[in-house]
Formats: C-alpha cells, sequence, structure tokens
C-alpha cells in the first residue's frame, strides 16, 4: 500500500475481519488500514466482501471474528459510537420509499446533533441536482436519483469516516462529478473515505489506496498508481482470477 | 398515444397456458420455503382439512341435541347466511386490489407472467384469508345443523360450490372495481359507489326492507338445491348443481375480462403519491418524534395501508350500525380491527422502511427507540381505527353502563396490546422484503398471512369474549381485574422482542432481510 502517513493518521483499523451468514462466510479474514484524509478504494468482483465488509464498518453488521476499530472505537462492543462518526451510503436502495429527501435529512440532523444544517443540505441537493425533488417521496426517483441522494445523506454530516458503496452505480456523468467532489472535500477536511466499486477508473481518481478481495479475502493492497490505465486493468483482471 | 387493446391474452391458449405457468410459480414459491416451513403447511392444510370436515359432519349430529325451534329460526336466515359470505368475498378481492399476489409485483417483473395467471392465482389465494375460512365454516356448519345427517353430502354440496362460485364472483367485481380505481377518475369513482353502496344499505335498514330484499336473495336457490338432496328430489338437485357448474365456469372465465383491464392501467394512485410534494413541516423536537415521523409518513402515503386501515374502521362499524349491536358484543369488534389492521403491516414492522432499513440502521440511534417508534406507531394505527369502529357502533347502542364502558376500552386496549406483542416478535423472528407500494402487496408470503390471522382471530376472539362476559357485572371491576394481568403478559413480550432486537446479530438480520 501506498505510503502512509503519521501513524496516529489511522482511522481504520481492521484485523483478521471474518463475518459468517449461517454456513455461509462472507469475509474470511481481512486486514485494512484507512488514513486520515486519503481515500481507499474496496475493488473484486460480486461476493468478494466488500458490502458486508463495508456493512462492518458502519456498525451495521457485527463482526464475527477479528478487532475492528473505527477511530480507536472497537464497532462490536461500541456501535452506537461508530455510527455518530461515520457517514454511511449502502450499496442497496438506501431510502424510506414513501419519505421525502427532506424528511430524510431532517431525521439525520437531529439523530446526528447537527444545528443549522438547512443550508448546507440545500446546497448538496443543488450539487446533486435533487433540490427539485426534495418534498416528493423517494419511492418514485430512478436508481441514479436514489444513488445520488444516498451519497447526500452520507456526506450531510461531514462525518469523519466517509463509507460509499457503489456510489456511482447507475449515476449520470454529473452525479459522478458531484460525488467525486465530495469525496474529495471529505478528504481535505482530514476524514478517512472507503469507495467499494466496480468502477476502477472511477475508484482510481477518488482514491489512493486499493485493496482487492477475492472470496471473502485481501489478495492484493496496492497503490492506485498501480492500477491506473491499460496496464493497471490487466493488473486488476489477473488478481479477480 | 393510445394503443390498441389486445385480446390475445383472453384466447383459449392463452388461457391453457396461464393455467401452466400457475403451476411453475407455485413451484417457485414451494422453492422458497425452508424445509421447516414446508412441514408446517402440510401440517396447517391437514389440520383446515380436518376443521372443514368437523365443520361440516359435527354440526349434523347436533341437531337432534339442541331444540328444533334453534332449526327453523336458521332455516329463515340461511340464505341470507349465504348472501353474506357473497359480500364478503367481494369486499376481500375489492380491499385487496382484485386479490393477492402469489409472486410479488417486483420478483415476477423478469417473467412473461399473463393476466390469466394472475386472475387465477389471485382466486386460487382468495381463501388464504381467515375471514374467509371461517365464513365457509359457518355456512357449511349452519347448513348441515338445519338438514341434519341424512343424504349430508347432497345437502352441503350445493353449498361448497357456493362458495366457490362467490368467490369467482367476488374476483369479478374486484378486478373491475380495481380497474375503476386505476381510471383518469378513480378515486371519486370508486368513492362514489363505496358511498352509494352503504347509503343504499343504510336507507334499507332504516326503512326496514332489508328483510324483505333478502327473502328475494338469489341465495335462496342454494338453500333449496341442499333441500332438493336431502329430500331426495335428484333431478332438481342434478340440475341446480349442473346451474351452478356453469355459474362457476361463467364467472371464472368472465374474471379473465376485468383481471386484464385493470392490470393493464397504471397505478394512477400510487404514482400521484409519488409525484405529490410534501410540504416540509418544523424540524423534530426529539430523537422519537423524528422516528415517529417518517414511521407515519410511511404508513399513510402507502395506497394499501391507507385504505386497509379505513375499511377496516369503519366496516365493523357498519355492521355494528346495520346490526344495532349491545355494548356486549361491542367488545368483540376491536379485536377484529386490531387483528386485521396489524395484518396490513404490523406483522413484518420493519418493511414500512423497506430498502432504506439499512440506512435507517446506520444512524446513531439507540435499537430500543428504533424499536419504541415501531411499537408506539403500530399501537396507535390499531387504537384509532378501533376507536372509530367503537364510535360508529355506538350511534345506535346508546349510553353504556360503567361496566360495558370498561368492558369495551379494556377490550380495545388488551387486544391492541396483544396484537402488538405478537407482531413485533413476528416481525423480528420472520422479516420479509416486501414493497407496500401495490395494493396487492402482503407484508408476508399469502401462506405465512393466513396462519398469522389465524392466531390473531383467536386470541382476539377469545379476548373480546372475556370481556363481552365482564361487561355484565355490576360494576368496572371485573373488566379493570382482567385487563391487568393480559396487559402484563403482552408487555413482557415486548420487552423479550425488545431484548432479542437489541442484539446486533439479530438486529443485522432482519436489517438484511427487509433491505434486500
Amino acid at each position: 500500500m501506498g505510503s502512509p502517513e503519521a501513524e496516529d493518521g489511522v482511522r481504520i483499523s481492521v484485523r483478521g475481519l471474518r463475518v459468517r451468514f449461517g454456513a455461509v462466510e462472507a469475509v474470511r479474514g481481512i486486514d485494512l488500514v484507512a488514513y486520515a484524509g486519503r481515500g481507499t478504494a474496496l475493488l473484486g468482483r460480486n461476493g468478494a466482501g466488500k458490502s458486508t465488509t463495508m456493512r462492518v464498518l458502519a456498525g451495521v453488521i457485527p463482526p464475527t471474528e477479528g478487532e475492528v476499530q473505527v477511530d480507536g472505537i472497537d464497532v462490536a462492543s461500541a456501535p452506537l459510537s461508530v455510527k455518530r462518526i461515520t457517514g454511511y451510503c449502502p450499496d442497496v436502495g438506501g431510502l424510506v420509499p414513501r419519505a421525502t429527501p427532506w424528511e430524510h435529512l431532517q431525521l439525520a440532523a437531529r439523530l446526528r446533533r447537527l444545528d443549522a444544517w438547512e443550508l448546507r443540505a440545500q446546497d448538496l441537493l443543488e450539487r446533486f441536482d435533487l433540490a427539485a425533488a426534495a418534498h416528493r417521496v423517494t419511492g418514485g426517483f430512478s436508481h441514479g436519483m436514489g444513488r445520488r441522494f444516498s451519497v447526500v445523506l452520507a456526506a450531510f454530516g461531514e462525518p469523519g469516516i466517509l463509507l460509499l458503496d457503489e456510489p456511482f452505480d447507475g449515476v449520470d456523468p454529473l452525479g459522478v462529478e458531484a460525488t467525486q467532489q465530495v469525496i474529495a472535500d471529505a478528504k481535505a477536511r482530514g476524514a478517512a473515505v472507503l469507495v467499494s466499486t466496480h468502477l476502477r477508473d472511477l475508484a482510481m481518481e477518488a482514491c489512493e489506496d486499493v485493496l482487492v478481495l477475492r472470496g471473502g479475502a485481501a489478495v492484493a493492497a496496492l497503490d492506485a498508481a498501480d492500477l491506473v490505465g491499460e496496464e493497471g486493468a490487466r493488473a486488476y483482471r489477473a488478481l479477480l482470477d | 398515444m393510445r394503443t390498441a387493446p389486445s385480446w390475445t391474452e383472453l384466447s383459449w391458449p392463452e388461457l391453457s397456458r396461464g393455467a401452466g405457468d400457475l403451476g411453475a410459480l407455485f413451484a417457485f414459491r414451494r422453492h422458497g420455503l425452508a424445509d421447516s416451513s414446508r412441514r408446517r403447511l402440510r401440517a396447517s392444510g391437514l389440520v383446515c382439512v380436518a376443521l372443514t370436515v368437523s365443520a361440516i359432519v359435527v354440526p349434523a349430529y347436533l341437531r337432534s341435541a339442541l331444540s328444533s325451534d334453534r332449526v327453523g329460526h336458521l332455516v329463515a336466515v340461511m340464505p341470507s347466511f349465504y348472501l353474506g359470505f357473497g359480500v364478503l368475498a367481494i369486499m376481500a378481492s375489492v380491499t385487496s386490489g382484485g386479490g393477492r399476489e402469489l409472486v410479488p409485483r417486483d420478483e415476477a417483473v423478469a417473467f412473461p407472467v399473463s393476466s390469466v395467471t394472475e386472475h387465477l392465482a389471485a382466486l386460487l389465494l382468495a381463501p388464504l384469508n381467515v375471514a374467509w375460512v371461517i365464513q365457509a365454516w359457518a355456512i357449511l356448519g349452519a347448513t348441515s345443523y338445519v338438514f341434519g345427517p341424512h343424504a349430508l353430502a347432497a345437502t352441503v354440496v350445493p353449498v361448497l360450490l357456493w362458495i366457490v362460485l362467490a368467490t369467482a364472483i367476488g374476483q369479478v367485481v374486484g378486478w373491475t372495481f380495481e380497474g375503476l380505481r386505476r381510471g383518469r377518475h378513480g378515486l371519486l369513482v370508486t368513492r362514489s359507489l363505496s358511498a352509494a353502496s352503504f347509503a343504499g344499505v343504510a336507507v334499507l335498514v332504516l326503512d326496514d326492507h332489508l328483510t324483505t330484499v333478502l327473502d328475494h336473495s338469489p341465495t335462496v336457490s342454494v338453500y333449496l338445491a341442499s333441500l332438493a338432496g336431502q329430500t331426495g328430489h335428484w333431478a332438481r338437485w342434478a340440475i341446480s348443481l349442473a346451474v351452478l357448474l356453469a355459474l362457476i365456469a361463467l364467472a371464472v372465465l368472465a374474471g379473465l375480462v376485468p383481471a386484464r383491464w385493470a392490470l393493464h392501467r397504471p397505478l394512477r394512485d400510487e404514482l400521484r403519491l409519488e409525484g405529490e410534494r410534501h410540504e416540509p413541516v418544523a424540524n423534530p423536537r426529539s430523537d422519537l418524534a423524528a422516528m415517529l415521523r417518517l414511521d407515519r409518513a410511511s404508513i399513510w402515503r402507502s395506497v394499501p395501508l391507507r385504505r386497509g386501515l379505513l375499511v377496516l374502521a369503519m366496516m365493523p362499524g357498519a355492521v355494528a350500525l346495520a346490526g344495532n349491536l349491545e355494548w356486549r358484543l361491542i367488545t368483540i369488534l376491536p379485536g377484529l380491527v386490531a387483528s386485521g389492521g396489524a395484518l396490513l403491516f404490523g406483522v413484518n414492522a420493519w418493511c414500512l422502511d423497506g430498502r432504506g432499513a439499512l440506512w435507517r440502521d446506520s444512524l446513531p440511534v439507540a435499537p430500543g427507540l428504533a424499536y419504541a417508534a415501531k411499537v408506539i406507531v403500530l399501537f396507535e394505527v390499531l387504537l384509532a381505527a378501533a376507536g372509530l369502529t367503537i364510535v360508529l357502533a355506538a350511534v345506535r347502542a346508546g349510553l353504556p353502563d360503567r361496566a360495558e364502558l370498561a368492558a369495551v376500552l379494556g377490550a380495545t386496549v388488551v387486544v391492541s396490546a396483544q396484537v402488538v406483542a405478537a407482531c413485533l416478535g413476528w416481525s423480528v423472528r420472520s422479516p420479509y422484503a416486501v414493497d407496500l407500494r401495490s395494493a396487492r402487496a402482503t407484508p408476508a408470503p399469502p401462506v405465512v398471512m393466513a396462519g398469522y390471522s389465524a392466531r390473531l382471530a383467536v386470541v382476539t376472539t377469545v379476548t373480546g369474549l372475556l370481556f363481552s362476559a365482564t361487561s355484565l357485572a355490576p360494576g368496572p371491576g371485573p373488566a379493570i381485574l382482567l385487563a391487568i394481568p393480559l396487559l402484563c403478559w403482552s408487555g413482557w413480550r415486548l420487552a423479550r422482542t425488545a431484548a432479542a432486537w437489541s442484539e446486533p446479530a439479530v438486529r443485522s438480520r432482519v436489517i438484511a432481510v427487509v433491505a434486500s
């Protein structure tokens, strides 16, 4: 992996993470470190364990084994504290179908204890071209609109840890641009950003570090520069088999 | 651009293909069940068959043991009983948007499921409704009680055929109503039709003409067919059966036309709700208020939930109005309303969040508070619906005495608590991923819903009857004494489920399933 910042810049530390769902082991011993002000891409095929790892970091799924710390807080023992410092964009849906974006933001602002949040919310909605739909229920949104708004919700509280699972999936170029800007802003204010995606080129634009997963385990930790361009595509392809 | 109607779905080859597809869809559903669920399903089926046979046989042999006067009274109302079943079949189909889905819409979208298959599936799923089953048992039992054990099979067969015919007619009306609802002025048309129907019945009741109308019910022929079977008039009996069979075939085929018409129309009401602007209101003052606001929006902005709650609140009250129910019988109504309300979404409470469940669970809020929000929102909905029913029923019941008032209030609070406790338990143990957007959607698969509804009906009816008994007491004491332990029991069950919900592994399983 690329040159890390000082040791105290570590915001996410995962050692030997395992997650089992009954007989299925979705994650089989992943180690991961993410640093303040840097983006880390989680790459891999379907079922590689990317989304499950993200859910563990968001405090939504408890780890079966291993040590997972977010800003020094153990996820297994203090998930609520972890939720306070993370912003999470889930890979599927992520929106309450019969609530409006504004109602989602009101709930998030209340539970995250955000004051005078309205201007920032309005700004984010405009940047993601969602201002006109702010008071319509999300059940009528297109897939791309839903993805864009999930990114808004994740970034809204300016969290120290930004977890974006498939943020570019089905999103138009303007939405991709806005998402990249949100990631850049988060890194600039010292947040650790994790991006899980199948779109390698976009991930390389957003991140400095890369972890490639296969079958629930990490197979490579690289610099983003190693996976750029034609040569990077070949290297990535080789890691998937 | 208008498109010409395609009638290819109504051809004989399509009918045959649709029936074949039905088998494939049933197999698809069956394969989705765990082994334990299949065993439970088989056992439930056998119990249902055994209870149906008992409902037919046992009353026939009770006749001699009971007063013959009662038989005489029953004979006079048998055609009305049969007609009542027909009304129930129509109401069930209308309120479920034409009938239940064998495969939810979002799962079926990848398959070419024709309106023929949809219609036949809705017809076959109609009996998975506890009200349908209990009414069917009631009319079968009443028939065998009236006619006795002699030529029992011959007397019961016409009623069995009537049950099938009424269900098929219910589907025809249900699809037609759904088709009208999906039209440009659908809401206005269907609400006007409903209001006119209620007004018509009200006029008949107030003018004392209801009995005269019921005496001319076409179901008199069903009773006469049963009588012909018992008295050995076989030619008349056979002709009646042939007519009933022909009408069944006709009604099943006739249902294809409105089914196709309705299913090809856009879901205007649902689309309107999705496109509607909801003006923002002031920021919530507490975490719980914020959670409740989203849950309430999820209920009242869902077409099937809104409509279902309204029907549930109004129908038993209207029946009580028409039947001039006394207070001691009104104690049973809250149980009916609470059970029905729970079946709209409560049995799978986290389905209100849909795919947003994952995001909601990622918010920094204590699990206990998220759980409390679901308990409160379900409780308040059930209490509101039951309250409206009681108000309607009270119009003709007059002022209750203190014991009756305590009994009705006790029954309302206790059955609501019982239903909420049962529902939250099921919601945590057996969550399902469902989209409650369509009026035909249910919060759990139809077979599971039948099991839930049977269990809720038994518990709430028994509780209602217990409170009915307390209404005969001289004061409110017995009702209060009965309510306290029952509320404590429900409270303990709610606390037990809350403890399970607080486990991260349990919570993550529920959330993952609901959001998938």
